[in-house]
């Protein structure tokens, strides 16, 4: 955890922004300590022969109205101006922090009141509110930081009550709270840490804007007082005489914009030291993803010709510290007009990701690379943008997991449907509302042509997952991709929409890849499963054959699920270990270290997907021999008395 | 011996006219070292009555005693600390700037375990108790995954040492091959420790892999529970009838769900009258125009003392599932 947490801090320190930030601020420290020991007495030295000159050799950047040296008044005053803005910082976020996070220890009724009290307070501008305490506090350097302090309090106050809120809800939260943390406690260690990072960015610039109301305080006569200075003053009093000799109003100015840029950088690499998501610095990858191979590339089992869409080694990478991570390695498919084909892995397997790449829809830094897609006869490797575009967009009908997320929340459902026709099939606005209007009832929305002046809100998620489905029903779509369309929905309005794919596909004569986690959804819609593992179709198999499957990966999923009829009295068949990274591949099969029938063989040879029966095709070098063996042993229990 | 239950409990949203009911006069009863299975749609408020449970939602009526001391209300942490909760999101119900240890040691009670080798060693043990290796004590939950989490999640409720526990779809957020070591996990904890558990899901066959008893919510009312073969193989209420219907892999799909499909969701602002699933209703009064009384009576006011009751005037006699079709 040590380690982890030094690790963090020296890669933030590493960064530009950290080397700049450290820099700055060793800078920044060295002259607020030492400047006034070094320095002090030879920026009081008054010299009358020369009074308001300008740079000269002895007088770097000229003399003020008493002949005193403006250059080491500049480097003098750093400690008044940079402690008076660091002062007032912690008054404001201090303050801020204190009335921000009470409402979390005071409980409901009470915070509420403080609430309020800030949300008041934050209605009346900073700057009158630091005119205002300064009057209270007096003119001076005292009163000027109790005014610049208080005065950003409420916005601080604010910005904590905020963040603070969005963090109590969190389930870790409650969490805590269930298990008798106290309300102190539960602010200090749940809530407080994982609020820092955008409260230190935030109060760094709070140190900044504090630095520059002081000098405008001090400019206005308002702040610091003579004899004191500080560097509002020096710009105040260089400022009257910036035609003839600039130097002295650009001194302070420099210093003051310098020292600004440093409190922000120092925030930066704060914050990026803090967080616990270490952002992995991305440097210049591999020059070519792996992509198709070239020699052994798994053969097809179709012949061409008859087939709607054609996949040949479709290959998917992103840039991924240093080379190429491949989500999709090698996916060949093949779906003929009519048909309907499952896809099912788990998380992380790469089935929306070969969804997307197939629509087209994966941008850069993604890579697609592959030996062939073809979409009803065409190459969408090589067609021109507009070409796929048009061809996408009539033909292809893609529904997604969220059907809340899907839909665009300011526009009615059927004017988002009817885009879709006006778009690709140059449709007028009225006839593309009609063929809305139509196909809404055609997936059976109720009262479609009321309900499509209705904005997504005001849908149901069923009713808006229909909604969806129609929407790739605007053109004349040969295939609809489905990615998941059922997850977010409960069963019962699973059930509606699985049946509405279903009837839609035999009415319309469409092909459909269903894409699911799912093996009983999947079994219920689909003639054709392709079981993904690891970037790979590990198996393929009819939907009747779900039970002779052989891949000891489809075994397990199976067995995994339970159903209305599995035994209660034994434990569920679990996979042990976890799914392979796609930027750390072993150099066999991907399921072998999870695999009770793993040999040596699978640890070093990739096996092929290759023909296992009728309509069948499996990866795996061990499913001849071993077809009979239970593939998982059920979990023993584990479970001790206490 | 550990009894939660339930009494009239009401959890209303909101004030004045905007007001939500979204409990509504709950009875439920989960038995010393029972699981009960409590499945419904989203928003039917299977999640708010966990919630109210721990005290994260106040009750507008009603209460929930454990071992007939009231939970909720002037019970100080010590009562409340024997229910626990694990929560839905993995990646939300752990605070990602806490290792793992971090996170479980701090639910342990106060004054049982002193010293910090001592913590550390009951943190390895409920670790390994939920099939974790203890030695990644020291992780980050980042380097987690959901499963694993999950895990963690429990062992920290564990650490309270409870007397029941909440689980609030704690399944739904992971892959399958990941369920079934958590549903294992549920069923030795429950087999082994004797641990009690209001196991929520919408998932009917999850249900009834872990749950001796179910209970079935509609529209923020209990509208049938039982045991769970009773609930699952002769289903009574019309609703509990649909959801099993619904189950993916049962019969062949039909677009022919006439009555259920069409019509929305209840909104909740403005419940139907009389029986809350009447307008849904495959045997109520949108098919069958002489059963008035479902448009006019709450079902709920007439109480049951079996030991599985449902909430319909229509309530069908003991037949099995299979040969209770949706549409009679």
């Amino acid at each position: 955890m040590a380690t982890t947490r030094r690790a963090r801090w020296t890669r933030a320190l590493r960064t530009p922004v950290g080397l700049a930030a450290s820099g700055f601020l060793a800078v920044v420290v060295l002259l607020v300590v030492l400047a006034p020991l070094v320095w002090g007495e030879r920026a009081e030295v008054v010299d009358t022969g020369n009074l308001l000159q300008g740079s000269s050799a002895a007088h770097l950047f000229g003399t003020d109205s008493l002949g005193r040296d403006i250059g080491y008044r500049v480097l003098v005053a750093t400690r008044l101006s940079v402690g008076m803005a660091l002062l007032a910082t912690v008054i404001g976020v201090g303050t801020g922090l204190l009335v921000g996070a009470a409402p979390v220890v005071l409980g409901r009724r009470t915070g509420r009141l403080v609430t309020g009290a800030v949300n008041v307070a934050v209605a009346f501008p900073a700057l009158l509110l630091a005119l205002f305490f300064a009057t209270i506090f007096g003119v001076g350097a005292r009163g000027a930081v109790l005014a610049v302090g208080l005065a950003t309090a409420p916005s601080f106050a604010r910005l904590t009550q905020t963040m603070v809120a969005s963090v109590a809800d969190r389930d870790f939260v409650s969490a805590a709270r269930i298990a008798g943390v106290s309300r102190i406690r539960l602010l200090v260690r749940h809530v407080l840490p994982n609020i820092a990072e955008p409260l230190v960015v935030n109060a760094t610039i709070g140190a900044g804007g504090a630095l520059l109301a002081f000098s405008g305080l001090s400019f206005l006569g308002l702040g610091v007082q003579a004899p004191a200075y500080d560097w509002g003053r020096l710009l105040e009093e260089g400022l009257g005489r910036v035609y003839i000799h600039p130097e002295a109003a650009v001194a302070p100015a420099v210093a003051l914009v310098v020292v600004g840029l440093a409190f922000n950088l120092v925030g930066e690499t704060i914050a990026k030291g803090m967080s616990p998501r270490a952002t992995v610095g991305r440097t210049a990858g591999a020059p070519h993803p792996p992509g198709p191979r070239t020699a052994t590339g798994p053969r097809r089992l179709e012949p061409a010709g008859s087939t709607l869409l054609e996949v040949e080694d479709l290959h998917v990478a992103f840039p991924f510290a240093g080379g190429w991570a491949t989500p999709v390695r090698g996916v060949s498919l093949a779906i003929r007009p009519g048909e309907s084909v499952g896809m099912l892995g788990e998380s992380g397997s790469g089935k929306s990701l070969t969804a997307l790449a197939i629509a087209r829809l994966l941008e850069a830094p993604a890579s697609v690379r592959a030996r062939r897609l073809t979409f009803q006869g065409t190459d969408l490797l090589t067609a021109d943008p507009r070409t796929e575009r048009e061809l996408l967009g009539a033909s292809f009908g893609m529904v997604f997991q969220d059907p809340m997320t899907s839909f665009n929340p300011t526009r009615p459902v059927g004017r988002q449907l009817a885009e879709v026709s006006q778009q690709h099939q140059g449709l007028t606005r009225g006839a593309a509302w009609a063929r809305a209007v139509d196909r809404l009832r055609e997936v059976r929305v109720p009262s479609a042509a009321r309900r499509a002046r209705q904005y997504p809100h005001e849908f149901s998620g069923g009713m808006l997952q229909r909604a969806m489905i129609g929407m790739g029903l605007m053109g004349a779509p040969a295939l609809i991709v489905a990615d998941e369309p059922t997850t977010a929905l409960d069963t019962t309005v699973q059930r509606e929409v699985l049946a509405l794919l279903a009837r839609i596909r035999a009415e319309e004569g469409l092909a459909l890849l269903l894409i699911s986690h799912d093996v009983t959804v999947v079994r219920d819609v689909c003639d054709r499963v392709l079981v993904m593992y690891a970037g790979r179709i590990v198996e393929e198999l009819p939907t009747d054959r779900l039970g002779e499957a052989r891949h000891p990966y489809t075994r397990a999923l199976l067995d995994a699920v339970p159903d209305l009829e599995t035994s209660r009295d034994r434990p569920l068949a679990v996979v042990p270990g976890r799914p392979v990274s796609p930027d750390a591949l072993p150099a066999g099969c991907a399921f072998a270290a999870r695999c009770p029938l793993a040999t040596e063989r699978c640890r070093t040879d990739d096996p092929v997907l290759a023909d296992a029966g009728p309509g069948q095709r499996v990866a795996c070098w061990q499913t001849g021999e071993n077809l009979g063996l239970p593939a998982f042993p059920a979990a023993t229990s584990r479970a001790a008395t206490p | 011996m550990s009894e939660l239950r339930f009494e009239g409990v009401s959890v209303t949203h909101g004030w004045g006219r905007r007001a939500v009911r979204a409990v509504e006069s709950v009875d439920l009863v989960v038995p010393s070292g029972t699981v009960l299975g409590l499945v419904g749609e989203s928003g039917s408020g299977k999640s708010t009555l966990a919630r109210a449970a721990v005290g994260l939602l106040p009750l507008s009526a009603g209460r929930i005693t454990l071992d007939g001391d009231p939970l909720v209300g002037r019970a100080g942490h010590a009562s409340r600390r024997d229910l626990q909760m694990v929560f839905q999101d993995p990646y939300s119900s752990l605070d990602p700037r806490m290792t793992v240890g971090e996170s479980v040691s701090e639910a342990l009670r106060r004054g049982t375990v002193r010293g910090a080798q001592a913590r550390r060693a009951e943190v390895a043990r409920l670790l390994e108790l939920v099939d974790l290796d203890p030695g990644r004590m020291d992780a980050l939950p980042e380097e987690l995954s959901g499963g694993q989490r999950q895990r963690v999640a429990l062992a920290r409720a564990l650490a309270a040492q409870p007397r029941t526990v909440l689980a609030d779809e704690i399944t739904s957020a992971l892959d399958v091959s990941v369920q079934a070591r958590v549903l294992n996990l549920v069923r030795d904890l429950n087999r082994q420790l004797g641990l009690g558990m209001l196991f929520i899901s919408h998932n009917l066959a999850v249900v009834r892999y872990v749950s001796d008893l179910v209970a079935v919510m509609y529209a923020g009312r209990i509208v049938e529970q039982g045991p769970a073969e009773q609930v699952f193989g002769f289903p009574r209420h019309p609703y509990t009838r649909t959801l099993l219907d619904a189950v993916p892999g049962r019969g062949e799909l039909a677009d022919a769900v006439p009555v259920v499909a069409l019509s929305e969701p209840v909104d909740p602002h403005d419940p139907p009258t009389g029986c809350r699933f009447h307008p849904s209703c495959p045997v109520g009064p949108l098919l069958r125009p002489e059963r008035t009384e479902c448009l006019t009576r709450d079902p709920l006011e007439v109480v049951w003392q079996r030991e599985h009751r449902a909430a319909c005037h229509f309530s069908a006699p003991a037949v099995p599932a299979s040969q209770e079709g949706l549409h009679r």
